[in-house]
């Protein structure tokens, strides 16, 4: 029995870690191809006039001097036409006095079309200063209704929900507007944010852990997956969504810990069930920056906060792993079992294995052999990780940094990996209380 | 064993990645030392044809030659660019360009196919038409697109059915393609195209006509103002109604069953109405859709003639709720209107 589930186990991370390169390896067809045509996209093109115009939406939430550097920020992206809408609630009291000055508001009389449930919106203002840029004062019930009540004052088809305190490069809304340009029944691109330091890694160690386990897991992973149609956003993610098929889902739920998560498994199951013609696109390249976390702490609770809501969304949208779920193919329910159940069954491994050789029911040399197979596996998924990297966007060029990489990528499967298995694992018991 | 190997491929992989780096600095480091006298050879040639020499130039090197010139053709004056073109023929780099069509990987083969289009190069035009009847979507479109620079009425006749039927040429890109070559080039095909009303495609010739003349294109547009069965056609048709004479088929659109019918329609009716048209518009300013009461509104706002006074007047008259708060967002919005278009 013992040797079974020893087995069963050795099978779950073959399967598990030789997926996860068999992806990185579908995905290198479209990465060459993005390599190949980067010369044409990096020349100045003329705007046709069919770039679908881009409300952008920012959920007004912790420092206001972050939310007016954010919203200044984004008043220069390079895009023919947009709108940004500044929700400002109760949930950051003295934010709408500070806004107000910063970008000369003036009440404006706005009919709104309240599409979606979302709380009562007070005023709205338009900026004398910038003509495409209004804020609305609202109740406060959380970042999910503060973009409900945004989607309502929209004005264009596209909407993109982008957190103060990121940094958006210029380019971002035209690439992730490119998509939906080439593919008419595009209703959603999203793109991973990258942490800082674009040219020369981070000084800091766990900055370039969370830069080797972003770029396996949430970048390249994620663009074999979107070869296979099976493309939902993370945590961390830049999401560019269709609105007339936000407002149809009845937009973001306010009970949802991980609510653009939530919305996109909403969206793929209410599509496949209607057997629509869809596409949720992955973009690998890098249109939005942050610092990164500079605590373990700090990178552990993001993390369970977007598998308690995915695993949340998830129960909501339990379809998706039934037949139902195939409409595009197998890997749309591959994917979600994994990234939520993948996890526990790791820990389940790593905690059999030890327990049986602790209780001396397993020999040392099988335990160890057994560890030392799933530290190989995490470095081969991180190893065709770096050299995706090295192929495509090249963020970090150089012999020099490729050997920090990799020095790093055996660190990160010594520890740091386990770590935050061990932290995803534990955001699915079910009496835990979300982390927000 | 397995251990074994999983080890040996992560360290295979990253040396293939180690190796990757190496050849790639060892080449951006080869072309930079380059790159400078390519620079210099062609400034002179832009300003004399007969002056600027290249150094001979490898295969490895050659597409990223090309691509500076692309690259600095694009922010030379129309002569200055034809100059530099002549310095590439001088050494026979067109003909080297047109082999790399064949053999190229396809990086080096689109920077070809934009070359060879930008020489106009005839030469290539046969290869250039079966690479663009192709499956593959960026060396097709690339091709075609060069095709349209060589000689642009014969491109459009050779790639009409392409235009109207494949769907991986996004029309946004045909759309940046067409005003490139202006409207007096583009709009026969266009007219063509929109009096024949093909069956497959005829979607996107609608769309991409606002690349042509609009005195030639309208009159046919205005003419599907009776297709009544097909609301796509009566809206775009909407958007080319500038003359009072329409006024009755824009009053029978805004009653249309189709919202959006209706929203063109009042837009229409905007550009063309007076204060006789403001009943109707205030029967728009009552749709149940926010869109066509936001277009009524504007167009309110936006008819001949009115005063901002008897703006006022209209909201004040106006009993339905929906129609005065969006004649107060449109009033609301006019300086803002009027700083853009100043701006």
């Amino acid at each position: 029995m013992i040797r079974a589930l020893v087995w069963f186990f050795i099978g779950y991370f073959l399967v598990a870690y030789g997926g996860r390169v068999l992806l990185h390896l579908i995905g290198v067809p479209a990465l060459l191809r993005g390599l190949a045509l980067r010369p044409f996209n990096d020349m100045p093109a003329p705007h046709s006039g069919f770039e679908p115009p881009v409300s952008v939406i920012v959920a007004a939430s912790g420092d206001v001097a972050t939310v007016i550097a954010s919203a200044n920020a984004l008043l220069d992206l390079e895009y023919p036409q947009f709108e940004i809408i500044v929700v400002c609630d109760d949930g950051m009291p003295g934010s709408l006095a500070a806004v107000q000055e910063a970008f000369q508001l003036q009440p404006f009389p706005e009919a709104l079309w309240r599409r979606i449930p979302s709380g009562e919106v007070r005023t709205v203002y338009q900026s004398f200063l910038h003509d495409h840029l209004r804020v609305l004062d609202k109740e406060g019930f959380g970042r999910a209704d503060a973009l409900n009540a945004g989607i309502n004052a929209s004005r264009f088809p596209l909407v993109c929900a982008i957190d103060p305190g990121l940094r958006v490069q210029r380019d971002a809304l035209q690439r992730l507007a490119e998509p939906f340009l080439e593919e008419a029944s595009t209703v959603a691109c999203m793109s991973h944010m990258r942490v800082d330091g674009a040219g020369a890694l981070p000084r800091s160690l766990l900055r370039v852990l969370q830069v080797v386990e972003a770029l396996a897991a949430f970048v390249f992973r994620r663009v074999g997956w979107d070869a296979l149609h099976a493309s939902v956003p993370m945590q961390g993610d830049i999401v560019l969504l269709r609105k007339d098929v936000v407002v149809e889902a009845n937009g973001f739920r306010a009970d949802s810990e991980c609510e653009d998560t939530e919305l996109a498994l909403r969206l793929h199951r209410s599509l496949l069930a209607r057997g629509d013609r869809y596409a949720m696109r992955f973009l690998p390249d890098p249109v939005a920056w942050t610092a990164g976390h500079d605590s373990t702490l700090a990178v552990i609770r993001p993390r369970q906060r977007w598998q308690h809501g995915f695993a949340q969304g998830l129960r909501r949208n339990a379809g998706l792993l039934a037949p139902a779920g195939l409409g595009q193919g197998p890997a749309l329910p591959l994917m979600l079992f994994f990234e939520s159940y993948g996890a526990a069954i790791e820990v389940g491994g790593y905690a059999f294995v030890i327990a049986m050789w602790a209780a001396g029911l397993l020999p040392g040399a099988v335990a160890g052999a057994f560890l030392a197979f799933t530290v190989s596996l995490g470095f081969l998924v991180s190893a065709t990780a770096l050299l995706l990297e090295t192929l495509s966007s090249d963020l970090y060029p150089g012999l020099r940094q490729l050997a920090r990489l990799a020095v790093v990528a055996i660190v990160e499967n010594l520890g740091y990996r386990q770590l935050m298995t061990f932290a995803r694992a534990a955001a699915l018991l079910p009496r835990r209380r979300p982390t927000a | 064993m397995r251990l074994a190997s999983s080890f040996a491929s992560s360290v295979a992989f990253l040396l293939i990645a180690a190796a990757v780096r190496a050849w790639r600095r060892w080449r951006q480091a080869r072309i930079a030392r380059i790159e400078a006298s390519w620079r210099q050879a062609l400034e002179q040639a832009a300003a004399d044809p007969s002056a600027g020499a290249l150094l001979p130039i490898s295969w490895i090197e050659f597409p990223d030659f090309l691509l500076l010139w692309n690259r600095m053709r694009g922010s030379l004056a129309e002569d200055a660019a034809a100059n530099t073109a002549e310095l590439l023929r001088r050494h026979g780099l067109d003909r080297r360009a047109l082999r790399l069509l064949r053999f190229g990987t396809l990086r080096s083969r689109l920077i070809a196919i934009a070359t060879l289009g930008k020489l106009r190069d005839e030469r290539a035009w046969p290869r250039l038409e079966r690479l663009a009847r192709g499956r593959g979507q960026a060396t097709s479109f690339t091709a075609a697109h060069a095709m349209l620079r060589i000689e642009p009425r014969r491109a459009l006749e050779a790639l009409t059915q392409a235009i109207l039927q494949r769907a991986d040429w996004p029309v946004a890109r045909l759309g940046s393609v067409l005003a490139e070559l202006g409207p007096a080039t583009v709009t026969p095909t266009l007219t063509t195209l929109l009096i024949a009303r093909p069956r497959g495609g005829l979607d996107r010739v609608v769309k991409l006509a606002r690349f042509g003349e609009r005195k030639r294109v309208a009159p046919i547009m205005r003419g599907w103002l009776s297709a009544k069965q097909d609301p796509d056609l009566v809206m775009a048709a909407l958007d080319y109604v500038d003359d009072t004479q329409e006024l009755t088929w824009a009053m029978e659109a805004a009653r249309h069953p189709e919202w959006r019918v209706r929203m063109a329609a009042a837009r229409a009716l905007g550009r063309i109405g007076a204060a006789a048209e403001i009943p109707a518009l205030v029967e728009l300013l009552k749709d149940p859709v926010w869109w066509v009461r936001y277009h009524a509104a504007q167009a309110v706002a936006g008819l001949k003639g009115m005063t901002p006074e008897e703006l006022q007047v209209v909201r004040d008259t106006a009993r339905d709720n929906f129609a005065a708060d969006m004649l107060a967002h449109a009033l609301a919005e006019l300086p803002i209107r009027r700083r853009r278009i100043f701006a």
